[in-house]
């Protein structure tokens, strides 16, 4: 069977040219100093000294709290979905997995567009309340704004892989738990939870990973006070200009994420 | 068990729910396309304007074009590129397996911002003309890793035999592959290609990098569209919508009807399907690629929702050339992408950046012989400091920041503070700072009585502790151009903006009056210039002739609701338009004004330090 | 026997417009070893489903000790199952799998580990406590799964073509040890196959079913040699099955002899079928029989030679330890034992 081998050629040549060059690139960033030309470059360590800071570690860490109340609440909200949409009726769930998909073809500048008219303090919510007698609410520009922002835009992200780990689980296996008397309850947290921990780590690492580094949902419906690291970065890049100090932030968000995601693998086999 | 099949009330309505929630902005999106003004929060009226609109947009309608098309191919290069990636995979040694699987999970890993400059920086040191093929390039780029990942697994657990015995059976490998290894797989594939076409169609940030020369996906349209929320948008989204749900229910819907009829699935129109799709894609191809075939092309890139576009149809025919038009959302942003080797014939930045690329050498002088028109301009907005004798640039737009409030919130009495009213704790919470380090510290240094262009670090250590102290006792919204749309909606009573957008909301909110502080303000100069490598100088200096004209200019400043620099222009916009609209005559006689000045990279990268600071802490 | 356990009462299932079940009515007793036998499609699973409680009958009862538990969940029936590919939980090793049920139970985990323990040597995996069931070979895992159910010390347990995915030496193994393990815990097995040789080899009592319904209820003895119909007789070993007619008690007609026998109670001159199991016909001289035919094809099968013999109105199979050579002209002889007499199909 060694007839295939040779079909990897083609992605080494490029994820050696389109993925390997490019990230060599901004590395090479990271250690120098800016107006280097490439002959006389001179290495430097300042600009992760510079990362140091207080303000930066708090962009870091306020950041990693977003995530992983982002994280918390897609998984909370979207597990559930995950479940009910693969315990119905196969035509159905086709059906519903589309439903769950399609929002992310339209595109999430619009719906944040939207969102900021929902929310606003004139907004579209704040009017329907004025209606009721109710006083408007300060929505916009706050945490539930963002957050609220970050779910509706990466829950799919969640639903999906834990459906599909749902749905290809072995319904014997269920049947199993139930004939050793394993009550509902008992069977979810038993064996259904437990079997679907790959889609679970899954989900969590994409939603994680897409709201920690997400600038433009936070920029539109946190404000400019709202900076996160992906904020950060762009700026570096966009309006600052320090492409080194950029591309260092960019290498220790990489490195904290390849931790994080190792720490996850590890607790996926363990509970394989 | 067997209530599988039964689901509950309870399930039923959350999922009812979940799908509201996900399609609440959908819907709103789509109520507003029907909108007949141009709020995004109050219906006025139906109207299929935005409609109408959207059909006359080339820019949206080449926008749709190009989003579609690269994820259409990205998706079919990514699934046929992971999936026989995936097969090698399995079949190569571990070693090579390990360092592929890794290598193809950074781009899944990385934040989008990284992978979007590091490509960028691989096509412009690779000398690539960015614009389709870079978008298509990055997009696959990014794509295959997901369809890797999601097929991977599928053919891990395919018996290893399989392909050899259809091997045996007389199939050539290539055969097998397609007939055997392929429908084992094809759950995972469909996957990995779903995955791929909504991460292409939905991308912004890596789009917006790699792509140039005109090429725009809808993202990049809706995000310079920032500005200016649009609806024609909207309207596009609704389309989207439709279009999406019509094909879901002839997906849905046609399979039960051949089954009605006996009509057992058609491998055969199955691929004619496929061909005409394949020719539609291809001849849309060609007609994309050939937009931009005039005999001389003048490249034009300027700031976001920033000129009345019918004025570039009108240049065209008038001197038989095509434009390429691209906007940028920040000057900075421009010079990222200028600085990355992106060739443009014309640049329309601000003050400060048109210092810094006369610095840089970026730009070629103007011949002013060849723009008659310049009688036309204002003596007030020439030979700035920025560019003394404008040697380099043509002014374009002018004006001044100002403080925007709200005449029924905010007490006459306040506003001789100037800007000490953005420290007025009566209007805390009622606040909008703009999000530019420049302005922001503009505003605390003028309030402190310095200069704007300061570099002693004391004199920014106190600005930066006034603009501390104003976030702890004011707790402003440091917002972007969506302050725009939130004034005009009354959402708050006070925002910093400048003064062309000013007139703009002012037009459409009465409540509201400008203020130019007495502290001296930031007086700002927006004008064009062509580039040193520009290729088609004489054109160059027609449009810039042309763009000054007293009809063109006049036609731009209504359009845009900036200052006009041509005076003819100037007079009529503030004698009828913006009659008693205070904003659109820039009060420039004050001797505390000033105009930015270019910083050196450690000052500026000490503000910009100061203000990260200022908004994170 | 003894006391009734289990008692299935007009018991009928509908899927979608299908009609799996079409009104089974059964009686399991303690202690017994009971096999639903036929072929794929038949409703044994289903059946079988239905009493482990994942499956709620369309109509009719089942009652447990005399009580009915149709809409009891699994989990409150007194009855464990062993999934058809074993269902082991890939999450837990050995020792978890089998102390699942246990610690469901809040068992002291002292008493689950000696459980578990004995469970183990019973089904001779010792020391496989920690092991990663997914690394297991089938027949391993097999056991595992039989732990994992009788450790709940079940009333019943039921299997679901347990043997059906081992190859055919270890399935061999396992249907002496399954017995074995049915003599030691001394209760009731409910055992689903489509494999005669595995139903006549290790049941009590045989379930024939067909279609839906029961076709047969015996002891293998019984079933083997007395089917009651042409579905039984052609399902269980290799039959010649001939139309006849039944002249009188004692004596039956077919291809136009007339033979002895030892049924009685049909009508007279009704029509029925004869069942001549191979092994019961002999081959003599053709002088020696009523029926005479020519050899058309000798088999060698190990312990006998299947010969197929050609007379005027069929082929009929014989097993025997005689050889015949191809193209003799033999006689086929058959004394009033070996001749069973059914009920034509549809009829009784």
């Amino acid at each position: 069977m060694k007839q295939y081998k040779h079909l990897l050629k083609p992605y080494i040549i490029w994820a050696a040219v389109l993925i390997v060059i490019p990230l060599i690139l901004i590395a090479l960033y990271a250690f120098t100093e800016e107006g280097n030309e490439v002959l006389t470059l001179s290495f430097t360590f300042d600009n992760f000294r510079k990362f140091a800071e207080a303000t930066y570690v708090n962009v870091i860490l306020k950041s990693f709290r977003l995530g992983l109340v982002t994280t918390v609440i897609c998984l909370a909200a979207g597990y559930p979905l995950a479940f009910i949409i693969s315990r119905s009726p196969e035509r159905v769930q086709g059906l519903l997995i589309l439903l769950v998909t399609i929002p992310e073809w339209i595109n999430m500048l619009l719906r944040t567009y939207a969102w900021m008219n929902l929310l606003s303090d004139n907004g579209i919510i704040n009017q329907l309340l004025g209606l009721l007698g109710i006083d408007p609410v300060t929505m916009m520009y706050t945490d539930f704004s963002v957050i609220l922002g970050l779910v509706c835009n990466f829950m799919p992200f969640m639903v999906i892989p834990i459906y599909t780990s749902l749905s290809k689980m072995d319904h014997s296996l269920i049947e199993a738990a139930y004939d050793l008397g394993a009550n509902r309850f008992q069977t979810f947290w038993k064996v259904i939870w437990k079997l679907s921990m790959p889609g679970v780590v899954n989900g969590i690492m994409m939603v994680f990973l897409l709201s920690i580094s997400t600038f433009v949902i936070p920029k539109l419906l946190g404000g400019g006070q709202y900076m996160l690291i992906g904020n950060l970065i762009e700026s570096q890049f966009i309006s600052v200009g320090d492409w080194n100090f950029g591309a260092a932030i960019s290498l220790i968000l990489a490195v904290i994420i390849l931790i994080f995601m190792h720490f996850m693998k590890k607790m996926d086999s363990q509970d394989d | 068990m067997n209530n599988k099949k039964k689901t509950s009330f309870f399930s039923r309505f959350y999922v009812v729910l979940c799908l509201a929630f996900f399609y609440l902005p959908i819907l709103v999106t789509m109520i507003f396309s029907f909108n007949s003004s141009k709020s995004l929060t109050h219906l006025s009226g139906f109207s299929l304007r935005w409609y109408q609109e959207l059909i006359n947009n080339v820019e949206v309608s080449k926008a749709v074009y190009v989003s579609l098309s690269v994820a259409i191919l990205a998706t079919v290069i990514s699934t046929i590129l992971g999936t026989i990636t995936a097969i090698g995979l399995s079949r190569s040694r571990k070693v090579v397996r390990d360092l592929i699987l890794n290598i193809n999970e950074i781009p899944i890993l990385n934040p989008e911002i990284v992978t979007a400059i590091s490509l960028m920086l691989l096509f412009s040191s690779a000398g690539f003309r960015k614009g389709y093929v870079t978008m298509l390039l990055a997009h696959i780029a990014f794509c295959t890793p997901y369809v890797i990942t999601s097929v991977y697994p599928k053919v891990r657990s395919l018996d290893p035999n399989l392909a050899n015995a259809a091997m045996d059976l007389g199939a050539t490998p290539f055969e097998a592959l397609v007939k055997v290894i392929v429908p084992m797989i094809k759950e995972g594939i469909f996957a990995g290609a779903l995955l791929a076409f909504t991460m292409s169609f939905d991308d912004f940030v890596i789009s917006y990098f790699v792509s140039g020369n005109g090429v725009k996906n809808i993202s990049i349209v809706v995000y310079n569209m920032t500005k200016r929320i649009n609806p024609t948008i909207n309207a596009l989204s609704t389309v989207v919508i439709l279009v999406i749900t019509l094909v879901l229910v002839a997906m849905n819907v046609a399979p039960a009807i051949m089954k009605a009829r006996g009509y057992k699935g058609n491998k055969k129109r199955e691929r004619i399907l496929l061909c005409i799709l394949a020719a539609l894609l291809c001849v849309g191809l060609v007609r994309c690629g050939s937009v931009a075939r005039g005999s001389h092309v003048l490249k034009v890139y300027n700031a976001g929702e920033y000129i009345d576009l019918s004025l570039l149809e009108e240049f065209e025919q008038e001197y038989g050339c095509t434009v390429v038009y691209e906007t940028f959302e920040s000057n900075e942003m421009m010079y990222t992408k200028l600085a990355s080797g992106e060739s443009y014939d014309i640049l329309i930045p601000s003050d400060y950046m048109i210092e810094r690329l006369i610095k840089e050498d970026y730009v070629q002088a103007l011949d002013w012989d060849l723009i008659p028109n310049r009688e036309n301009l204002l003596p007030e907005v020439l030979d700035k400091s920025y560019d003394p004798g404008n040697r380099y640039s043509c002014p374009y737009f002018w004006g001044t920041v100002g403080i925007l409030y709200d005449t029924t919130v905010v007490d006459e009495e306040d506003l001789s503070g100037g800007w000490e009213l953005l420290r007025n704790e009566k209007y805390k919470g009622q606040l909008y700072m703009y999000d530019s380090e420049r302005d922001s510290f503009m505003i605390a240094l003028k309030a402190l009585g310095y200069s704007m262009n300061t570099t002693d670090m004391d004199e920014i250590q106190n600005a930066y502790e006034w603009l501390i102290a104003q976030r702890d006792s004011m707790n402003p919204i440091y917002a972007g151009d969506d302050v725009i749309d939130n004034m005009i909606s009354g959402n708050k009573a006070i925002a910093v903006v400048y003064s062309g957008d000013a007139s703009y909301i002012i037009s459409e909110n009465p409540d509201l009056d400008y203020l130019t502080p007495a502290q001296g303000t930031n007086v700002w100069y927006d004008a064009m210039l062509i580039t040193r490598d520009c290729n088609e100088v004489d054109l160059a200096h027609a449009f810039i002739n042309f763009m000054i004209s007293e009809e063109s200019a006049l036609a731009n400043s209504e359009e845009v609701g900036y200052t006009s620099p041509v005076a003819s222009a100037f007079e009529e916009m503030r004698d009828t338009t913006y009659e008693g609209v205070s904003s659109y005559v820039p009060q420039i006689e004050n001797d505390k004004n000033e105009i930015f000045g270019y910083q050196e990279p450690k000052v500026k990268q000490h503000y910009a330090e100061l203000w990260t600071k200022v908004k994170a802490q | 026997m003894k006391n009734k356990l289990i008692e299935l009462v007009d018991l009928t299932k509908n899927f979608d417009d299908q009609q799996v079940l079409r009104g089974i009515n059964l009686d399991i007793y303690e202690n017994e070893f009971l096999t639903l036998l036929g072929p794929s499609g038949c409703g044994k699973t289903t059946t079988l489903r239905i009493i482990a409680g994942f499956e709620e009958p369309s109509s009719g009862q089942v009652l447990f000790n005399g009580i009915e538990i149709s809409k009891l969940p699994p989990y409150k029936r007194e009855v464990n199952t062993v999934f058809q590919k074993y269902a082991l939980f890939p999450h837990l090793n050995v020792a978890e799998n089998i102390a699942f049920g246990l610690n469901l139970k809040k068992m002291d985990k002292s008493v689950i580990a000696q459980k578990v323990e004995r469970m183990l040597k019973m089904v001779g995996l010792s020391g496989f406590e920690n092991r990663d069931v997914t690394l297991l070979s089938g027949g391993q895992q097999q056991r595992v799964a039989i732990a994992r159910a009788l450790v709940n010390e079940p009333k019943v347990l039921l299997l679901d073509e347990p043997l059906g995915a081992l190859d055919a030496k270890i399935r061999k193994a396992m249907q002496v040890e399954l017995k074995k393990i049915q003599r030691e815990v001394g209760i009731t097995f409910i055992y689903v196959t489509h494999d005669q040789e595995e139903a006549l080899s290790m049941s009590d009592t045989v379930v024939v079913m067909n279609n839906g319904e029961i076709q047969q209820i015996g002891t293998p003895t019984d079933i083997y040699n007395e089917p009651e119909n042409r579905f039984v007789a052609s399902f269980i070993g290799e039959s010649n099955i001939i139309e006849g007619t039944m002249i009188k008690d004692f004596l039956v007609e077919f291809d136009g002899n007339r033979f002895e026998c030892v049924d009685k109670g049909f009508p007279e001159n009704e029509p029925i079928e004869v069942v001549l199991r191979p092994e019961d016909l002999d081959i003599v001289s053709p002088e020696e029989a009523k029926i005479t035919g020519t050899v058309r094809n000798i088999t060698f099968k190990g312990v006998h030679y299947e010969i197929l013999i050609e007379t005027e109105n069929r082929t009929y199979t014989v097993h025997t330890t005689d050889y015949a050579e191809v193209g003799r002209k033999v006689g086929l002889k058959l004394g009033p034992e070996d001749i069973h007499v059914m009920w034509k199909m549809g009829t009784y």
